[in-house]
C-alpha cells in the first residue's frame, strides 16, 4: 500500500487558507494575553506604574499590533456568525432552532450593537480625558 | 451528442510494480453530458483494461466512487466532467493508504464506525409484538438529516485533523454516533459518550468545516459534531451539578 | 491453498438479505461464527438503490388476505400461494423490527408509520423513508449487524466456487480482492444472497455489481435456476444512464403522459382499468413501449431512442421535496430536468429478475446445507410479475427465515471432509490462476460483455418473439465459448478487477444461458413475459415453474407445478 497523501490543496486551497489564517491567530493571543497580565501587575502595582503601562500602549508598534488584533478578531467573529447556526441543537426543549437567517442576523445585530456602544464610550473616555 | 477529447490524468499505483504512485494520460473522447466516472469507465473498457478504481449504483447512493477530482474529493458518478478544464486529473482520495490505482484502504473507518456503537441501545430490548415505536415527525426531523451518510469518505479525505491525528474518529462516523444519539427510540448516549468525548473524539474536531464543504449529500458532519461536543458539555455539567447535589 | 477460515454458516452476499439472514443467525444461536462474505463493502450493496417502499399490512382498513391477493394476482398465478401467504404474514414483524434497530420510517402526525400507494396494490401498505427506503434499511441493517462480534466480515472477497462434497455444501473458494488470494472459507452451511443478475442487460437500473454471482454460483455447481424467463421491466429509467425513477412517483400522483400530453392509461385500453399509474408494472412497460411504437413517444436531443413524460408538476415543489427528494436530485443531477418545472423523460428499464436459485418456503437448496435468499432465489413469491416494494419485504422475510434454518441445520449436521473441500478450492485457485493475465488472442472482457447484453435486449426485451429467443439463446452459448478465449492484460494479484470482472461475465454469462432457454420454453405471454406470437396466457399448457440446469453438454429444461391453494387463476384485468 501507498501511504496515505495529505488534503491535496493543503493548505494553499482557498477554504484550507482561512481555516489556516482562523487557526495561525491564535499566536495573536499570546502576546495579548502577556500584555493583559502586565496591564493588571500595572494596576496592582500602583498609580506611577499603571501610567507607565499607559504610556508604553501609544508606541506605534504596540497600536499597530492591536489594529492587526482588532482585524483578526472582527475576522474570526465574522467567520464565526457564519458557521454557529448548525453547531445549535435542532430542537431545545419544545422550541425548533430558528432559522440560520435569523440566528445570523442576531449575532451581526448584537455585535453592530455592541460596537457602537463601545465605540461611543470609547469616545467618551477618550474626550474626557481630553 | 457532440464529442470531444479531454486529458485524464489518473493515478495509477500497483504495489507489485511501482515503488510510488505515479500520472499516467488517457485521451479520452467524451460525451458533453458525461459524468467523471463515465471517462475511467471509458478508460477500464476501451483502453486500459489494467486500471482499477471501485463503482457501482453510479446514481450517488452507494458511495463507492470517491475519488479526489483535481484536488477536491468528489463523488465521481455526479461529477460533471463539463465543469472542468481539457485536463482533468483524478487521484485517489487524500487521506488514506491506496491499495491500488484509485482504491484507497477503508479498514481503519469501518473500526471507528463500529466503536462508536451506531445501532440503537436499549435497557430492555423491544419485542416485534409491542408494535412499531411512535415517533413524532419533529422527532424524526431531529436526526433525519444525519442518517443521510453513504459512507463516501469524501469528508475524511478533506479533513485536515485526519490527516494530521490518525485517530481522530473523523466526520462521518461521529455524525453517525450523534445521529443515534438524538434518535428518540435511542437510549445509549451514555454508553457512546466516553469513546464520543475521549481522545481523537469530537473535541478533536477544530471545525475546519472542510466536511460540509465536500459532503455530496448535504450531511453537515461538522455541524453534527459540534452539537455533540455542545451536548457532551451539557451533560458534562450536569452530571457535575447532580453529583454536587448529591453529595450535599 | 493460501488460507483456510473455519465459521459454523458462511453468507455470501452482504444487502439487504445477506445482512437480515446474519442477524437471524446471530440471534438464533450467539455462539455460531457467521462468516458474512461480500465482494464490496456491504454498505455498497445494490439493496442502497431501492427507493420507493417496503410492503407489509399496516392499516386498520388493509388486510393479509387482501396483500396476498394482490401478490398473486400481481404475479398473474405463478405465485406459490403458501409462499405469499407466508410471507404477508411475515411482512408486518419485519418491518417493525427494522424500525426498532432505527429505520427512519416516514411518520404520520400521530408518530404512526407512514405508508404510501404503490403499483398494484389495492390500499396503502408500502412502508417508506422518504425515497430512499434501500439505502435506510441497508444502513440500518448494516450498522445493526456491527453490533454481533460474531459476525465476522470478509469484505471485498468475491466467492468462486461453492465447495460440494456429497450432496453437502461446505463452503466457499473466495478471491480476496485486495491481496488476490484464494481462501477456502468453510462453514457448515451456505447461504447465497448476491441479487440479481441486470448487468447481462445493456439498459438497466442495476448497478455495477450485479452480476448474477449467487445464481451463477448454484447453477455450476449443478441446482436449477426457477422461472429466469421472467425479468422485470420498471416503467420509469432515466434516459442514457437507466437510473431508477421510484414507482412512488406514481404513488404520490405522479402521471404518465405521452408526447400529446395525454395520460395515455387512462385514454386507452392497457389492462390497467381505473387503476391507471397504479398497474402493475408488465402492464404500464408494455404500456409505454405501445405508445413509442404507436409514434406518440417524447423525443430528447441527443439520446436514441423515444420516452414517455412523468409528468409531477401539479404536485407542486412542497410534496416533492418532501416525498420525493431523491427524484429530483437524480432528474437534475442525471438528465438536467428539475421535476417541479418540468416532466422528467423515462422509459422501462431492466430493474429485477423474478428468477433465481430455485428453494422451497425456509430457503433450501436441493443440496444440503446450501441456502438462498432475496432476488438471488426464486422461492416463487413474485411468479411472472414482482409488485413494487414486495422485494425489500422478500430479502427481510426470507433472509430471516434462511437464516433461522440454517442455524437448526448446522446444530445437526456434520461437515463434509475438510480435506476434499479445500481440494475443491485448490481447483478454484488453480482456474484463477489460469485466468491471470492470460495472454489470450481473444476478446476483451468489455467487448464480450457489450455482445452479450446485445444480445439479450435483442432478445429478452420487454415484447419477445420465438425466434429472437431462440436466437440469442445461441449467441449466448456462443459467447460462452468465446469466454475461453478472452484476453486478459492485468497481471496483477493485487485489485485486479479485470479479473473480477471476467469473473463476473462468466456468471452473468450462466445467467443469460438460464434466462434465453427457459423465456423460448414459454410460449404464451404471462406477466413481464409478453410474447408477440403467443399473446394470450394459456394455463392449460404452461401454469408451471420452468427450471434450467447445467447439464454435459449446456443447459436443460425442465418445470416444476405451481403450488395454488386458495386462488385459481382468472384473468387479469385491474
Amino acid at each position: 500500500m501507498a501511504p496515505p497523501r495529505p488534503p491535496d490543496r493543503f493548505p494553499a486551497g482557498p477554504r484550507y487558507r482561512s481555516y489556516l489564517l482562523f487557526g495561525m491567530g491564535s499566536a495573536l493571543m499570546l502576546p495579548l494575553g502577556f500584555e493583559l497580565l502586565c496591564a493588571l501587575w500595572a494596576l496592582a502595582s500602583g498609580d506611577a506604574a499603571w501610567r507607565e503601562f499607559q504610556a508604553g500602549l501609544r508606541h506605534p508598534l504596540r497600536i499597530a499590533g492591536h489594529a492587526v488584533a482588532g482585524v483578526w478578531l472582527t475576522w474570526v467573529a465574522l467567520r464565526f456568525f457564519r458557521l454557529f447556526p448548525k453547531t445549535q441543537p435542532f430542537r431545545l426543549g419544545p422550541f425548533r432552532r430558528p432559522p440560520d437567517w435569523l440566528l445570523v442576523g442576531g449575532l451581526y445585530g448584537v455585535f453592530a450593537a455592541a460596537s457602537l456602544a463601545l465605540g461611543l464610550w470609547l469616545a467618551g473616555r477618550i474626550g474626557g480625558l481630553g | 451528442m457532440a464529442e470531444h477529447t479531454k486529458i485524464i490524468a489518473v493515478t495509477r499505483f500497483d504495489p507489485e510494480r511501482d515503488d510510488a504512485p505515479r500520472s499516467q494520460e488517457y485521451e479520452v473522447p467524451v460525451q458533453e453530458d458525461w459524468k467523471v466516472l463515465e471517462a475511467l469507465n471509458y478508460i477500464k473498457d476501451h483502453l486500459d483494461p489494467t486500471l482499477s478504481h471501485r463503482w457501482s449504483c453510479r446514481m450517488a447512493v452507494c458511495g463507492s466512487c470517491g475519488m479526489n477530482v483535481n484536488g477536491e474529493p468528489k463523488l465521481t458518478c455526479r461529477e460533471p466532467l463539463s465543469n472542468y478544464g481539457e485536463r482533468v486529473e483524478v487521484a485517489p482520495l487524500a487521506n488514506f493508504p491506496v491499495v491500488r490505482d484509485l482504491v484507497v484502504e477503508l479498514e481503519g473507518f469501518l473500526e471507528k464506525l463500529g466503536a462508536l456503537k451506531p445501532w440503537i441501545m436499549l435497557a430492555k430490548q423491544r419485542a416485534p409484538e409491542e408494535g412499531a415505536t411512535r415517533q413524532s415527525p419533529a422527532e424524526l426531523a431531529d436526526f433525519k438529516q444525519f442518517s443521510m451518510c453513504i459512507n463516501c469518505m469524501l469528508c475524511y479525505a478533506a479533513c485536515p485533523v485526519v490527516a494530521n491525528e490518525p485517530d481522530f474518529l473523523g466526520p462521518a462516523a461521529l455524525a453517525t454516533a450523534h445521529r443515534y444519539n438524538l434518535d428518540s427510540r435511542d437510549e445509549g448516549a451514555a454508553q457512546r459518550a466516553e469513546i464520543m468525548r475521549g481522545e481523537g473524539g469530537v473535541f478533536s474536531c477544530s471545525y475546519a468545516n472542510e466536511c460540509a464543504e465536500v459532503c455530496p449529500k448535504n450531511v453537515d458532519p461538522a455541524g453534527a459534531i459540534q452539537q455533540a461536543k455542545l451536548a457532551n458539555v451539557l451533560s458534562w455539567a450536569r452530571s457535575f451539578v447532580v453529583r454536587r447535589r448529591a453529595a450535599s | 491453498m493460501d488460507s483456510v477460515l473455519h465459521y459454523d454458516i458462511v453468507i455470501v452476499g452482504g444487502g439487504a438479505a445477506g445482512l437480515r439472514a446474519a442477524i437471524a443467525v446471530a440471534e438464533a444461536d450467539p455462539q455460531l461464527r457467521v462468516a458474512l462474505v461480500s465482494k464490496v463493502y456491504p454498505m455498497r450493496s445494490h439493496t442502497v438503490s431501492a427507493e420507493g417502499g417496503a410492503a407489509a399490512v399496516a392499516r386498520a382498513d388493509d388486510s393479509l388476505e387482501a396483500h396476498a391477493y394482490d401478490t398473486v394476482k400481481g404475479s398473474d398465478f405463478l405465485g406459490d400461494q403458501p409462499v405469499i401467504q407466508y410471507f404477508v404474514e411475515r411482512a408486518p414483524e419485519e418491518l417493525v423490527r427494522l424500525e426498532h434497530w432505527g429505520c427512519p420510517w416516514s411518520r404520520n402526525d400521530d408518530g404512526t408509520v407512514a405508508t404510501r400507494a404503490f403499483g398494484g396494490m389495492t390500499t396503502k401498505r408500502t412502508w417508506f423513508a422518504t425515497d430512499k427506503v434501500g439505502f435506510h434499511i441497508l444502513h440500518t441493517l448494516f450498522q445493526t449487524s456491527l453490533r454481533y462480534e460474531r459476525i465476522e466480515r470478509l469484505d471485498e472477497h468475491f466467492v468462486t466456487k461453492l465447495l460440494v462434497q456429497d450432496g453437502r455444501c461446505g463452503g466457499v473458494a473466495a478471491l480476496d480482492i485486495r491481496s488476490g488470494e484464494t481462501r477456502a472459507v468453510l462453514g457448515r452451511a451456505v447461504i447465497l444472497a448476491t441479487g440479481g443478475g441486470g448487468r447481462a442487460w445493456p439498459f438497466t437500473t442495476n448497478g455495477a455489481i450485479k452480476t448474477g454471482d449467487g445464481m451463477a454460483l448454484a447453477y455450476r455447481a449443478g441446482l436449477a435456476l426457477k422461472d429466469m424467463e421472467f425479468v422485470q421491466y420498471h416503467p420509469t429509467g432515466l434516459p442514457g444512464t437507466g437510473i431508477l425513477i421510484t414507482e412512488a412517483a406514481r404513488g404520490e400522483g405522479g402521471h404518465l403522459k405521452n408526447a400529446e400530453g395525454e395520460r395515455f392509461l387512462i385514454t386507452r385500453d392497457y389492462g390497467v382499468g381505473q387503476k391507471a399509474e397504479l398497474g402493475p408494472r408488465d402492464m404500464i412497460s408494455r404500456a409505454i413501449t405501445q405508445e413509442i411504437a404507436a409514434g406518440r413517444g417524447v423525443s430528447l436531443p441527443g439520446k436514441t431512442g423515444e420516452f414517455a413524460h412523468l409528468d409531477l408538476r401539479h404536485l407542486g415543489a412542497a410534496k416533492i421535496d418532501s416525498r420525493l427528494p431523491f427524484v429530483r436530485e437524480l432528474a437534475r443531477t442525471y438528465i438536467g430536468v428539475d421535476p417541479v418545472h418540468e416532466p422528467i423523460p423515462v422509459r422501462p428499464v431492466l430493474h429485477y429478475m423474478m428468477g433465481g436459485v430455485d428453494t422451497d418456503i425456509d430457503g433450501a437448496t436441493q443440496i444440503a446445507g446450501l441456502y438462498a435468499a432475496g432476488e438471488t432465489a426464486c422461492v416463487s413469491l413474485n411468479g411472472a410479475n414482482r409488485l413494487g416494494s414486495n422485494s425489500l419485504t422478500e430479502c427481510l422475510v426470507f433472509g430471516a427465515r434462511s437464516g433461522a434454518h440454517s442455524a437448526a441445520h448446522v446444530r445437526e449436521a456434520d461437515a463434509p471432509p475438510e480435506a476434499a473441500l479445500v481440494e475443491s478450492a485448490r481447483a478454484a485457485e488453480a482456474e484463477l490462476e489460469a485466468l491471470r493475465g492470460r495472454q489470450g488472442g481473444g476478446e476483451t472482457v468489455a467487448q464480450l460483455r457489450d455482445a452479450m447484453t446485445r444480445a439479450m435486449e435483442e432478445g429478452t426485451g420487454v415484447y419477445r418473439e420465438q425466434a429472437g429467443m431462440r436466437r440469442a439463446a445461441a449467441q449466448i452459448a456462443e459467447l460462452g465459448g468465446r469466454f475461453a478465449q478472452l484476453r486478459l492484460q492485468d497481471g496483477s494479484r493485487v485489485f485486479n478487477t479485470e479479473i473480477t470482472a471476467a469473473l463476473e461475465l462468466r456468471n452473468l454469462l450462466d445467467v443469460a444461458a438460464a434466462v434465453t432457454v427457459a423465456a423460448a420454453e414459454r410460449r404464451e405471454s404471462r406477466g413481464a413475459h409478453a410474447c408477440s406470437d403467443y399473446p394470450e396466457r394459456n394455463d392449460g399448457e404452461y401454469l408451471h415453474h420452468s427450471l434450467v440446469r447445467l447439464g454435459d453438454s449446456g443447459p436443460v429444461f425442465d418445470k416444476k407445478p405451481v403450488e395454488l391453494g386458495i386462488w385459481e387463476p382468472e384473468e387479469r384485468k385491474y
